[in-house]
């Protein structure tokens, strides 16, 4: 049984799936430079407008209903991939009354989010997974899976992350985060902008007229260190080839590789070594957290929307804010290039060295 | 949908009163700095099921829980948000779920996927059906890691699961290792996506058959067991039925909902 990707919506910084879409293409930013967060410094972020990230899930999960053929959620599995959970309002509560007296224990955890969301929606069941970077990329593959061994025939899959004081200072802390607007694959990267998104996807088992096949999936475990990536590429080689191993493609059918490239020292490097040994320089790679920031376990899911969107669109994007290549083994476009894309890889790296890599294609 | 145990590994709070930390540091050796309580519990479960059974490279590993660390994300509201520290590294890290599938893999030599699934129902069932969904396509084994740890104090733990204050909560960590494949297997397990309700459940009971209920969650129904609460009670039931070579029908339940898995022993 194949599973199709058949709706999809999305919120970040840069807005909703078209607004990303064109800030992708024109290379236009939608980091910000806050000093807010981190005491005496200034951090790029990723950051949104609204209430709280229970809204934002409600919109972008309404919208995904009404532009499907689905009635309800009622017969449908929900598969929440996040890094936080409900942290964010955790933390609020806690900072404003020193206590966790108020802190309601149903909108506290990973699946407070699924709760909130079953309670409005009715899904059938759910699942939240939380992998930390991973964790919509793992949703996605678990998606496939389910599909596959047809026990579902509608799974909607989403990655929510909102922004917290833990994850902000839990990087600053680590010294990866950027002060300026990141420039992943950048010799003179500095670091990744936390950010904040949600985004959604509808899995199913039947094909649509303008369903983007989500084809295979991969992981892999580096089990080399906590924090840093193999620096070998192991890991990352290892589950872009079961992704497209499972996708019964060769390397050189795929047309784009939607990078991790958080721009980070450590990660990109290892990425780019990863992408050279497999693809050399036949394929196109850009990292899109150059506008939407690292939305950390929502970034699986909403550049999973953005390789759907290149896939539809035929047209690869632009490395934004790239100057000096670091890797000059592997082709980091500049500008975006129009062509037919047929099959698109997109990555997901977290710490622990814990790899997801997903192909799509049409 | 069927999965065949290999073996398994357990352990409670209530029932071993053991020093885990000196455990990991003087019996297996292992390095057990910049870790906190939770993962030194994921790491005591999964060295026992090392003793008990192979381990291969290409395993996946999923690790499952009610609430994660809840300990960790005290810990870091506290510093950064009462009093005013600094967040400190290794809480920051340890506060993401697959820093424990982290070191849980590195101490097996793991090298296959790894999965942190946290869910508030059925927790353990949920996490049994998306490892058969993997291995059905890889063809691998797979080790499922199912804990909780009881927060100190258990009042964080209770709110946070929102549960009456007289409810005892425990630290648990039990393991199985799982396969498609029969051979040298001690137990099959049986477990399916439908959701029962409680007059199928009490319609299921009235031909006789001896089960094992989540006791809290369950509290409307018989025969509840245990008068103590972990999220992932089911992997629990299951490995005392396998040590006692039984068969066994577990109900759980979340809000009028349930589900089920049955054990049958292989001995």
């Amino acid at each position: 049984m194949n599973a199709y990707i058949n709706t999809y919506e999305l919120l970040c910084n840069a807005g909703d799936t078209e607004s990303l879409m064109e800030a992708v293409y024109n290379k236009e930013s939608a980091l910000v430079i806050d000093t807010s967060y981190v005491k005496d410094a200034s951090a790029g972020l990723g950051k949104m407008e609204y209430d709280n990230i229970f809204t934002v899930m409600d919109e972008v999960t309404e919208k995904v209903l009404k532009d499907s053929n689905l009635e309800n959620y009622h017969d449908t599995l929900l598969i929440l991939g996040s890094s936080v959970g409900g942290m964010q309002e955790c933390e609020e509560i806690f900072y404003s009354e020193k206590s966790f007296r108020n802190i309601d224990p149903n909108r506290y955890s990973m699946n407070a989010l699924t709760d909130h969301l079953t309670k409005k929606f009715g899904f059938y069941d759910t699942r939240a997974l939380s992998t930390a970077c991973t964790s919509s990329a793992n949703a996605l593959l678990l998606a496939k899976r389910l599909i596959e061994v047809e026990a579902y025939e509608n799974i909607l899959v989403m990655g929510v992350d909102g922004l917290c004081y833990s994850t902000v200072l839990g990087f600053y802390a680590l010294s990866v985060l950027s002060d300026k607007k990141c420039i992943p694959f950048d010799k003179n990267r500095n670091g990744m902008n936390v950010a904040e998104g949600v985004a959604a996807l509808l899995v199913q088992n039947v094909k649509m007229d303008d369903s983007v096949e989500l084809k295979g999936v991969g992981a892999s475990s580096d089990a080399y260190h906590m924090t840093n990536p193999d620096p070998e590429a192991g890991g990352a080689m290892a589950s872009m080839k079961n992704a497209i191993t499972d996708a019964g493609l060769g390397a050189d059918e795929i047309d784009y590789v939607n990078a991790h490239g958080t721009a980070t020292i450590a990660n990109d490097r290892v990425e780019a070594l990863a992408i050279e040994r497999l693809f050399g320089k036949h394929v196109y790679v850009s990292s899109t957290k150059a506008i939407t920031g690292h939305t950390l376990g929502a970034a699986g899911a909403i550049e999973a929307v953005i390789s759907c969107e290149v896939l539809k669109q035929g047209m690869i994007p632009p490395q934004t804010g790239l100057v000096e290549l670091e890797n000059q083994n592997i082709n980091v476009p500049l500008q975006r290039i129009p062509m037919k894309v047929k099959n698109v890889i997109s990555n997901s790296f977290a710490f622990g060295g814990n790899n997801t890599s997903i192909v799509l294609g049409v | 949908m069927k999965l065949y145990i290999k073996n398994y590994s357990s352990y409670r709070s209530d029932r071993e009163d053991v020093d885990i930390r000196q455990l990991l540091k003087q019996k297996y050796k292992l390095d057990t700095r910049r870790q906190d309580d939770f993962i030194h519990l994921a790491l005591y479960g999964a060295q026992m099921l090392k003793e008990r059974t192979p381990i291969r490279e290409d395993d996946e590993l999923y690790v499952t829980s009610g609430y994660g660390d809840v300990d960790v994300i005290q810990r870091t509201n506290t510093y950064v948000n009462k009093e005013k520290e600094p967040l400190k590294l290794f809480d920051f890290i340890n506060l993401l779920g697959n820093t424990t599938s982290y070191y849980v893999a590195k101490s097996l030599n793991i090298r296959g996927k790894n999965i942190f699934q946290i869910s508030d129902n059925f927790t353990y069932i949920n996490s049994l059906v998306s490892l058969y969904a993997s291995i059905k396509n890889s063809q691998k084994d797979a080790i499922l890691c199912a804990i909780d740890l009881a927060s100190t104090p258990t009042e964080v733990s209770k709110r946070v699961l929102g549960v009456e204050k007289d409810v005892k909560i425990v630290s648990s960590v039990n393991y199985q290792k799982f396969s498609l494949d029969a051979e040298d297997a001690i137990a099959e397990v049986e477990f399916d996506l439908k959701i029962y309700s409680q007059d199928e459940i009490h319609a299921m009971m009235q031909n006789g058959r001896k089960a094992v209920f989540n006791a809290v969650r369950c509290a409307k129904a018989k025969n509840s067991e245990d008068a103590v609460l972990f999220e992932t009670m089911a992997s629990d039931a299951l490995n005392r039925a396998l040590a006692k070579n039984e068969d066994m029908l577990y109900i759980d339940c979340y809000e009028e909902k349930y589900k089920i898995l049955k054990l049958k022993s292989l001995k």
